[in-house]
C-alpha cells in the first residue's frame, strides 16, 4: 500500500475534502446542494476515466450503472426500510455484478463496437424498468416522507446523503489513483495502448477489462443510491439519462484522459462552464452544442486536457500532478 | 501543423475556459426573471397603493387613519421557483410563468396584498432555469430557501420536477403551492406544506368515460393507448377500474415510449379489437402525431380523447385530424366559474372573472391562454386569498389557511384534502373536456362539451 502514503493523493483528497466541508462548516445549505452535484459530476467523471482513461474503452452509457445502483438503494429503502448506506452498498454490488457479466461479452467489443454496445445496454435497462411494475414502471418510485424519520427527518437525511457522496467521491478518487499506480493499472495502460501486445507481454486482457468495468460501474452506483434517497424520487428517464454519460465523457476529456486529477477538474470546469452557459441569454439554449464545440477542440488541439497538458510543461507538476 | 499554431489554440482555449468559469457566478443561476417588469419595487408601490385602494371597494371602507398616515411601503415578499426555460417542459412552463406575471402585474395594480394592520406585501418573484431536469431542481430551490430567503415556493412544471422541489420545501418548512403538476403519488407522500392546484392525473380521463357512455351509449369496447411516462402512466392505470366499473370492457390496454413518431403497430391492433373509443395519449408531439395518424388511417372510431395535445391551440394545426378530439383540460377561456355559480354550490367566489383574465392575458402576451397560463395565475391567487385569510405570512397560519379553503375563482373550485396521508392533494377541482369542432364557416373552433353544467356545446362523435 506504498501508492496511500504518496503527496499527489493526499493534497487532492485533502482540497476536494476541505472545499466539501465548506458548507457544512459555515452552514450554506444551498452551496451544499451545488457541491453534491459536482462532487456526483467528479464520481461519474472519474468511473469512466477508469474504463475509458486507462483502458481506452469509450462507455458511451455509463450513467446505467448510476440508473441501476439508484434503483436497487431506492427500492430497498423504501420497501424493506433498509439503511441508506447498506442499500447503496447493495446497489453497489448489482451494478458492479451486472457490469461484470455484461463486461464478458460486450468488453470483447472494441473501438466504435463498445460505445455502441454501452448505449444498447442503458436503453435496454431504461426499457426493462419501465416494465417492472414492482420497481415503480414508468411512474417511478417516490419515498415516503417518513422514511426520513429514521435519519432523523428529512434535513438530516440529506446532510448523511451529502457526507456520504463526500465519501464516495474521495473512494473513487483513491481507487482511481491506486489503480493508475497499480501493476494492473500499467497493464490497463498497455492494453489501451496496443491490446495485441500486451497480449503478448503475459496481460489477460479479457480479465482485466472486465474487472476494470466492474470497478468504475461500483461508484456511479453509490452516487446514485444517495442522489436518488436524497432526491425523494426515481424514475427511469432521469435515472438512465444518456446525456449526462455524454457530459462525463466531456469532463474527462477536458481535464485529463487517464489522469487522477483530470475529471475533477473537468468536472469543476464543466459545472461552472455549464452554469454560465445556462444562464446567458445568448448561449442558454445551445449549452450543449458549446459542450460538443469544446470536446472537438480538446479532441483535436488539447488532447491530453488541462492536466495533460500542465504534466507536459514541468518535470515538477509531473511528479505531483497525477 | 507547426508547434506555434497549435500553442495559440491553446493558449486561447484555455484563457477561454479560464475566463469563463470566472465569469459564472458561484450559484450560476439566472436570478432575474427574463420577462418584463417583474413585481416593482417597493418605492413606487408605496406611491401607487393609495390611488389603488381607492378603486377598490373593501379597501375604501378601511378606518380613516389609514388614509392620513403616509402610504405604508409595502414589504417584499419573495416567491422562489424554477422554471423550465430550457428542455422538454419549457413551452408550457413557460406559460404558467406568463400567468404568475399577470397576478404579480394585477397585486401591483391593487397595491399590494394588505393585512387587517395596515401592512402591505407586495410579492416579486425570483426564478430560476431548471433546465426541466430533476439534478438541478434541488440545488436551486435550496438556493431559494437558503440563499434568496424565498418567503413562498411555487412548483416547477411537470410531476417529476415538482416532486423533486417538494421534498426540498418540506425539508425547510417552507409553503410551496404546485401547478402543473398533476401527479396523484407526488400528494400522498404525507406531506405538511405543499398544496397541489392540478385536478390529479387520476381524474384526467375518468370524466371521458362518464361523457362518452352519456353521448354514446350503444359504447361498450374501449382502448387504452398512452404514452409510457410517469403521468400518462398514472392516467391510464387509474382509467382502466374506472372503465371497468362503468361497464366498459377494455379491449386494449397498451402504452408506447416517450418520443413514438409511428403509431401503425398500435393502430393496426386498434383495427383488429375494433373498439368504439380511444382514450389515452400523452404529450403534446405524440399525441398530435397519434390524432393524425388515426385520421390518416380512417379508424372508425366515434370516441377519441387524448391527453394534453388537444387543449393546446396549436393541435388545430393538423386540420381536419384535428376534428372530434376531445382533450381533458384543468382549465379553458369558455369555461362558466363566476359569483353566481359559487353562490348556487353555497361558495365563496374570490379574485378576477374568467373574462378579465382572458382579455388581460391576451391583451398582455398577444395569445389566448391555456390551462397552464391559468394555473400559473391560480398559484399566485390561491397564496393571496391565504394571506389574506391567515391575516399573517407566517407559514404554520398559512397552512392552516389553505386547510379551511373551499372557494370557487375564475381557475375553477379549489379545496385541499387534509387527511394526514394525502395533505394538500386537491380534492374539488374539476377538469373540463374540450373538443374540437366546425363551426358554422367550417372553422376549427375549441368547445366545451363536458361536464354538461359547463358545456358550451354538445359533444359530437367521430363520423
Amino acid at each position: 500500500m506504498k501508492v496511500l502514503t504518496s503527496p499527489s493523493l493526499w493534497i487532492v483528497l485533502l482540497v476536494v475534502l476541505a472545499v466539501a466541508l465548506i458548507p457544512m462548516i459555515a452552514n450554506l445549505p444551498a452551496l451544499r446542494e451545488e457541491l453534491f452535484v459536482l462532487l456526483m459530476l467528479i464520481i461519474l467523471a472519474s468511473s469512466v476515466n477508469i474504463i475509458m482513461g486507462y483502458t481506452g474503452y469509450v462507455s458511451f452509457g455509463h450513467i446505467v450503472f448510476f440508473g441501476i445502483g439508484g434503483y436497487t438503494g431506492f427500492f430497498l429503502v423504501q420497501t424493506l426500510q433498509m439503511h441508506v448506506a447498506l442499500a447503496a452498498l447493495i446497489g453497489g454490488g448489482v451494478a458492479s455484478l451486472i457490469a461484470f457479466l455484461m463486461g464478458m461479452p460486450v468488453l470483447r467489443l472494441r473501438g466504435a463496437y463498445f460505445a455502441l454496445a454501452t448505449i444498447g445496454i442503458n436503453e435496454a435497462f431504461r426499457t426493462l424498468v419501465t416494465n417492472i411494475d414492482q420497481l415503480g414502471g414508468a411512474v417511478g418510485m417516490l419515498l415516503q416522507f417518513s422514511v426520513y424519520d429514521a435519519y432523523g427527518g428529512a434535513k438530516e437525511a440529506s446532510q448523511l446523503a451529502y457526507y456520504g457522496i463526500i465519501l464516495v467521491a474521495l473512494l473513487t478518487i483513491t481507487a482511481s489513483f491506486m489503480i493508475k499506480k497499480s501493476k494492473f493499472g500499467l497493464a490497463l495502460m498497455a492494453i489501451r495502448e496496443d491490446q495485441d501486445t500486451a497480449m503478448v507481454l503475459g496481460i489477460d486482457p479479457a480479465r482485466a477489462k472486465v474487472m476494470t468495468y466492474a470497478i468504475s460501474a461500483f461508484f456511479p452506483a453509490l452516487a446514485g443510491a444517495l442522489f436518488f434517497f436524497k432526491n425523494g424520487n426515481i424514475e427511469p428517464g432521469p435515472a438512465f439519462e444518456l446525456h449526462r454519460s455524454i457530459e462525463a465523457l466531456v469532463m474527462v476529456m477536458l481535464g485529463g484522459f487517464g489522469t487522477v486529477t483530470g475529471p475533477i477538474i473537468g468536472a469543476f470546469v464543466y459545472e461552472r462552464l455549464r452554469g454560465f452557459l445556462i444562464t446567458d441569454p445568448t448561449f442558454s439554449n445551445a449549452h450543449l452544442v458549446i459542450s460538443g464545440a469544446l470536446l472537438l477542440i480538446i479532441v483535436l488541439f488539447v488532447t491530453a486536457g488541462v492536466i495533460g497538458w500542465l504534466r507536459q510543461q514541468s518535470p515538477v507538476l509531473r511528479r505531483y500532478l497525477e | 501543423m507547426s508547434k506555434f499554431p497549435r500553442l495559440l489554440w491553446i493558449g486561447v482555449l484555455l484563457t477561454a475556459l479560464i475566463l469563463t468559469a470566472c465569469a459564472a457566478p458561484t450559484a450560476a443561476p439566472t436570478s432575474a426573471p427574463p420577462t418584463k417588469a417583474p413585481a416593482p419595487t417597493t418605492a413606487p408601490v408605496a406611491a401607487t397603493s393609495a390611488p389603488a385602494a381607492a378603486t377598490k371597494a373593501p379597501e375604501a371602507t378601511k378606518p380613516p387613519a389609514a388614509a392620513t398616515k403616509p402610504p405604508v411601503a409595502a414589504k417584499k415578499l419573495l416567491i422562489g421557483f424554477t422554471a423550465s426555460q430550457t428542455g422538454a417542459q419549457q413551452v408550457a412552463s413557460k406559460k404558467q410563468v406568463e400567468g404568475l406575471q399577470l397576478w404579480l402585474d394585477d397585486v401591483a395594480k391593487a397595491g399590494g396584498i394588505k393585512l387587517k394592520d395596515g401592512t402591505v406585501y407586495m410579492p416579486e418573484m425570483k426564478f430560476y432555469d431548471d433546465e426541466s431536469k430533476t439534478d438541478r431542481v434541488q440545488a436551486l430551490y435550496a438556493k431559494l430557501i437558503n440563499e434568496d430567503k424565498a418567503d413562498f415556493l411555487l412548483s416547477p412544471y411537470s410531476s417529476g420536477l415538482a416532486r423533486a422541489a417538494a421534498v426540498v420545501g418540506e425539508q425547510n418548512g417552507k409553503v410551496m403551492i404546485t401547478a402543473g403538476a398533476a401527479d396523484d403519488v407526488t400528494m400522498e407522500q404525507g406531506f405538511k406544506n405543499t398544496f397541489q392546484l392540478y385536478t390529479p392525473a387520476s381524474r384526467y380521463l375518468t370524466g371521458a368515460a362518464d361523457m362518452l357512455m352519456k353521448i354514446d351509449p350503444t359504447a361498450k369496447k374501449i382502448a387504452i393507448v398512452y404514452e409510457k411516462d410517469a403521468f400518462s402512466t398514472s392516467v391510464a392505470n387509474a382509467l382502466k377500474p374506472y372503465a371497468e366499473s362503468k361497464g366498459l370492457n377494455v379491449v386494449m390496454f397498451e402504452g408506447y415510449d416517450t418520443g413514438a413518431t409511428d403509431f401503425s403497430p398500435f393502430i393496426n391492433k386498434i383495427s383488429a379489437t375494433n373498439p368504439d373509443a380511444i382514450l389515452g395519449g400523452g404529450h403534446f408531439a405524440d399525441g398530435t402525431t397519434f390524432a393524425k395518424q388515426l385520421y390518416e388511417k380512417k379508424i372508425p372510431v366515434r370516441f377519441v380523447s387524448l391527453l394534453v395535445a388537444p387543449p393546446e391551440p396549436t393541435f388545430k394545426d393538423i386540420g381536419d385530424a384535428a376534428q372530434y378530439i376531445i382533450g381533458p383540460s384543468q382549465w379553458e377561456p369558455q369555461v362558466t366559474y363566476s359569483a353566481e355559480s359559487a353562490k348556487a354550490a353555497n361558495i365563496p367566489y374570490y379574485g378576477v372573472s374568467v373574462k378579465a383574465f382572458t382579455d388581460a392575458y391576451v391583451a398582455k402576451y398577444k395569445d389566448t391562454p391555456s390551462y397552464h397560463s391559468a394555473g400559473g395565475y391560480a398559484q399566485g391567487l390561491i397564496l393571496q386569498k391565504a394571506i389574506e385569510d391567515a391575516d399573517s405570512v407566517d407559514p404554520a397560519k398559512i397552512v392552516a389557511a389553505l386547510d379551511k379553503m373551499n372557494l370557487m375563482t375564475f381557475y375553477g373550485v379549489v379545496k385541499f384534502s387534509t387527511d394526514a396521508k394525502t395533505h394538500g392533494k386537491q380534492t374539488a377541482h374539476d377538469m373540463v373536456y374540450m373538443q374540437w369542432q366546425k363551426d358554422s364557416a367550417g372553422k376549427l373552433i375549441t368547445n366545451i362539451v363536458w361536464p354538461l353544467e359547463a358545456k358550451s356545446a354538445d359533444g359530437q362523435l367521430r363520423k
